[in-house]
């Protein structure tokens, strides 16, 4: 065997040797590829359950994320809507209701347009109260489109049911036609209805095409309806009696005026009279005088002796004239202390005095009629600051009329009692009494009850009349009591003397 | 540098302006001021306010945008405007600039006739940051951050904020402000040489959820098909709904699961929102996806929203480190502030928290926000965000 055959053999051994191992080796890669395979199979899988679980994932978070919107839009537009129902209920003024409601609130609540309109029934058509986001040509469009459509929206006011894009179904205006005037792409219409007066409705619309009206948008604006009807009503109220106040005002300040009018001249009136009364006084004493004065002259005989008819008739001439002559001054005095020309000398006094003096005076009459007299003056009533000589004259006459008008034994008291910074003297008789529609009438000039007695004693019927005069100058008050048949009391208030010598001083 | 900022909500926008002018004068020291960035909501677009702010600091650039609310450190404003009027060191030079009908330019055109214009008398000098503000409801901001891009160069830092509206009208309109001017399809910007640092903190919060699918085809801002069918069909797959089931809640599905595309070596995916489904099952997104990329359902809570929120004002905060002169823009995306709902006042006090009282702040909310990822190296290159917090810390 040559060298060469033994190459050959160890080539064909090594050959062999290399394919078998060549061989192995494939087998392991084959195995190897075989495994990751299997492996990129399962990781494939995985991807592809991931993916299926991120699909999952995203629908999942798509329906959260929508439902966390509506619950964020709601919450923002309750917020927004408290916010603004606390405005709103803070005003009493139509225009500032309405002036409240701005884009920002409109906004949060999910619309940027608004219109608010009233019904006037004066002009019979919607006037326009609120437009946020509405330029003035474009409120222009709308309001006559509500001319024209009047009958439609008084029915939704009507209906009390607020109406959206989403509920507005079909009607006589397809809710297209209203998106298209209004300009806007959804839309609430809620009604106003203020119990009374006048009626509206609030519109609120957005251009957003994006967000879907719910029915949660009608429920919130129904409730932001009632809230401005509610305000427009305290308003409207607030407002009729703010004009009620102001009326009655002003007519208590016109009767006011008429009365200061009528005031005005009734005192020009009474001083008129006054004056007249006063001039004509004067005027007829002169003569007066001259008359009593001849007259004197004749009774005295100095131009020769008088027959006894003529003497008679000379002394009714006398007497009638002394008559006048103090009816004249009666008179004056009223007049005079009517226009103020006779000031009152008050001084302090002493009324238990004043009235003891007066009695004297009186005693005659007082005998003759034996009338029996009561007079009851406590101490404590005594001083009186009063201008005596006037005072005199009212107990002159007032205790004259009681003995004039008393019969025969009948009865007179004078009592007297302290009421604060006054006192109030009562002076009762038995008389014939003075009738009801009398009683304040016979404190005028020239009044006369007609009964028995002044049917024979004459009189003018000036006393009383001074005796009130003379009172109120006194800053005093008189009155009457009386009934027919059962006499009459008459009471009158003089001033007390200051209290620091009062009763001490004067009494007695 | 220095800033000073002013707030107002009075409902007369002269009396607003003036007394935002007023506070933000108070807090500088210095008469001169070099420009005013102001924030404005919609119902502010006004030319009055720029004529006050004019007639009140003189004739500086006025940059700035309106957005859903104002945030400050007082909350969200609904109904307002704010305003910062910054007083620049020697050392820092700066550059306006406008581009006005975007749409008729193309977004590309338009975002490079901008870098040109801002690039104005600055060539040359190193250049720092750039701030962007621009009509959030242009179709293709890729396109005008591209064009930025080919003229500011991929890896300059861009911020930008879109303007955003009240996003729940139908009449839409967004607003940027540039000097005397309110425009609309239009977009402006800024830019700084010199010693000016910045810091970046831009989160989201959202979590890739499910399998990696595959763009088949796609065009700028549209996805026709993902793994070889209807774009439409992931999300039908996903919340078991059909087209017009989607299209009905769209926004809000938009917001809370997006897109994400992963980014090597970042931490968060970029989102991208939904803004309509066509006819043939195709998606139009608020960003462009490129073709061939992966993309992910993406899922986010109040909860890691808050937290991102959190981490973008840790972030700022340590970037800007121990500056003694610093204010912080906040760009805050809409779909956040809806996410968020009854919440989003909490997002603003994290910020107030975190940044402490020494830094105020003051921003807007975005329908879409321009930052650069890993900005920290300057490498990063600027990309269209959806649905971040996007800080941005100024200091020098």
């Amino acid at each position: 065997m040559s060298s060469s055959s033994y190459l050959l053999y160890l080539v064909g051994i090594m050959s062999t040797a290399t394919v078998i191992l060549l061989a192995m080796v494939l087998l392991s890669k084959i195995q190897e590829l075989k495994r990751i395979k299997l492996t990129l199979e399962s990781l494939k899988k995985s991807l592809d359950e991931m993916d299926e679980q991120a699909k999952l994932i995203m629908r999942t978070d798509i329906e959260l994320n929508k439902t966390q919107e509506n619950l964020d839009k709601k919450i923002t537009a309750l917020y927004s809507l408290q916010r603004l129902a606390r405005l709103i209920s803070t005003t009493l003024q139509e225009e500032e209701i309405f002036r409240r409601i701005d884009l920002s609130h409109l906004e949060d609540i999910g619309f940027e347009k608004a219109l608010g309109f009233l019904w006037r029934d004066k002009e019979n058509k919607f006037s326009l109260s609120l437009a946020v986001g509405y330029a003035e040509n474009e409120t222009k469009s709308i309001e006559s489109f509500l001319d024209t459509h009047q009958e439609f929206f008084l029915d939704l006011i009507k209906s009390e049911k607020t109406f959206s894009s989403l509920s507005l179904a079909s009607s006589r205006i397809p809710k297209e036609d209203i998106m298209r005037i209004f300009k806007v792409n959804s839309f609430v219409i809620a009604g106003l209805l203020p119990k009374e007066g006048s009626k509206g409705f609030l519109f609120v619309g957005t251009e957003r095409t994006d967000t879907l009206l719910t029915e949660g948008d009608e429920e919130l604006i129904t409730i932001l309806s009632n809230q401005l009807g509610q305000a427009l009503e305290n308003a409207r109220l607030f407002e009729k009696t703010w004009n009620a106040q102001q009326d009655l005002e002003k007519k208590v300040e016109e009767r006011t005026h008429e009365l200061t009018l009528a005031l005005e001249e009734v005192k020009k009136i009474s001083k008129r009279k006054t004056d007249f009364i006063s001039s004509v006084s004067h005027e007829l004493r002169t003569p007066l005088t001259s008359i009593k004065g001849y007259a004197s002259i004749l009774l005295a005989e100095k131009l020769g002796p008088l027959q006894p008819e003529i003497r008679e008739r000379l002394e009714k001439i006398n007497r009638h004239s002394d008559e006048l002559v103090h009816m004249v001054n009666d008179l004056l005095d009223i007049s005079r202390i009517e226009s103020g020309k006779v000031a009152m000398k008050q001084e302090d006094q002493n009324l238990k005095k004043i009235v003891q003096d007066v009695l004297d005076l009186l005693s005659v009459q007082l005998k003759e009629k034996n009338i029996e007299l009561s007079v009851d003056i406590p101490p404590d009533a005594y001083a009186v600051f009063v201008d005596l000589n006037q005072i005199v004259r009212v107990f002159i006459n007032l205790i004259g009329n009681a003995i004039k008008f008393t019969p025969y034994q009948g009865k007179i008291s004078i009592l007297a009692h302290k009421i604060e910074r006054r006192v109030q003297v009562d002076i009762t008789d038995t008389g014939c009494g003075i009738p009801k529609e009398a009683q304040e009438l016979i404190f005028e000039e020239f009044y006369r009850v007609d009964n028995p007695v002044n049917q024979q004693v004459k009189g003018a019927g000036l006393g009383l009349a001074l005796v009130k005069h003379i009172i109120e100058a006194h800053g005093g008050k008189i009155w009457v009591k009386s009934s027919p048949g059962m006499g009459a009391t008459f009471s009158f208030t003089l001033p007390r003397t200051e209290e620091n010598y009062g009763d001490k001083n004067i009494g007695r | 540098m220095q800033v000073g900022i002013g707030l107002s909500s009075a409902r007369d926008h002269l009396q607003a302006t003036k007394e935002a002018v007023v506070q933000a004068r108070a807090n500088l020291r210095k008469d001169k001021i070099d420009f005013v960035i102001v924030f404005t909501t919609p119902e502010f677009a006004h030319p009055l306010i720029l004529k006050t702010i004019t007639n009140l600091v003189g004739p500086i650039p006025i940059l700035g945008c309106s957005g859903l609310a104002v945030i400050s450190n007082q909350g969200g404003l609904k109904d307002g405007l704010g305003i910062i009027l910054v007083r620049l060191s020697e050392e820092i030079h700066f550059n306006v600039a406008v581009i006005k009908e975007i749409s008729v330019k193309s977004a590309l055109h338009a975002g490079e006739e901008l870098g040109e214009k801002l690039l104005l008398g600055l060539r040359g000098t190193p250049r720092n940051l750039s701030l962007i503000f621009s009509d959030g409801l242009i179709p293709n901001h890729a396109g005008l951050l591209n064009g930025l891009q080919e003229k500011l160069g991929l890896s300059f830092p861009l911020v930008g904020a879109c303007a955003s509206d009240n996003l729940f009208f139908k009449k839409k309109k967004t607003y940027i402000y540039f000097n005397q001017e309110i425009l609309s399809d239009a977009a402006c910007g800024l830019i700084w040489t010199g010693k000016v640092n910045f810091a970046l903190g831009i989160r989201h919060g959202w979590k890739p959820l499910g399998k990696p699918r595959l763009v088949t085809r796609s065009e700028g801002n549209i996805i026709y098909e993902i793994d070889h069918q209807p774009a439409v069909k992931i999300y039908e797959e996903y919340l078991a709904r059909d087209v017009a089931n989607l299209k009905k809640d769209l926004k809000t599905i938009s917001i809370l699961y997006p897109l994400g595309i992963p980014i090597s070596a970042e931490e968060e995916y970029l989102l991208r929102n939904i803004i309509s489904i066509q006819e043939d099952g195709s998606l139009v997104f608020q960003g462009n996806i490129p073709e061939g990329c992966s993309v992910r359902m993406m899922i986010g809570t109040k909860e890691s929203c808050l937290q991102a929120t959190q981490q973008a004002a840790e972030e700022v905060k340590m970037r800007l480190g121990s500056r003694e002169s610093k204010f912080v823009l906040v760009f805050d995306s809409v779909s956040r502030y809806m996410l968020l709902g009854r919440q989003a006042e909490q997002e603003i006090q994290i910020i107030k928290n975190n940044l402490g009282k020494d830094i105020p702040f003051l921003g807007i909310y975005t329908y879409g926000e321009q930052a650069p990822l890993k900005a920290i190296s300057y490498l990063g290159r600027t990309y269209f965000h959806n649905q971040t917090i996007t800080l941005v810390g100024i200091g020098g």
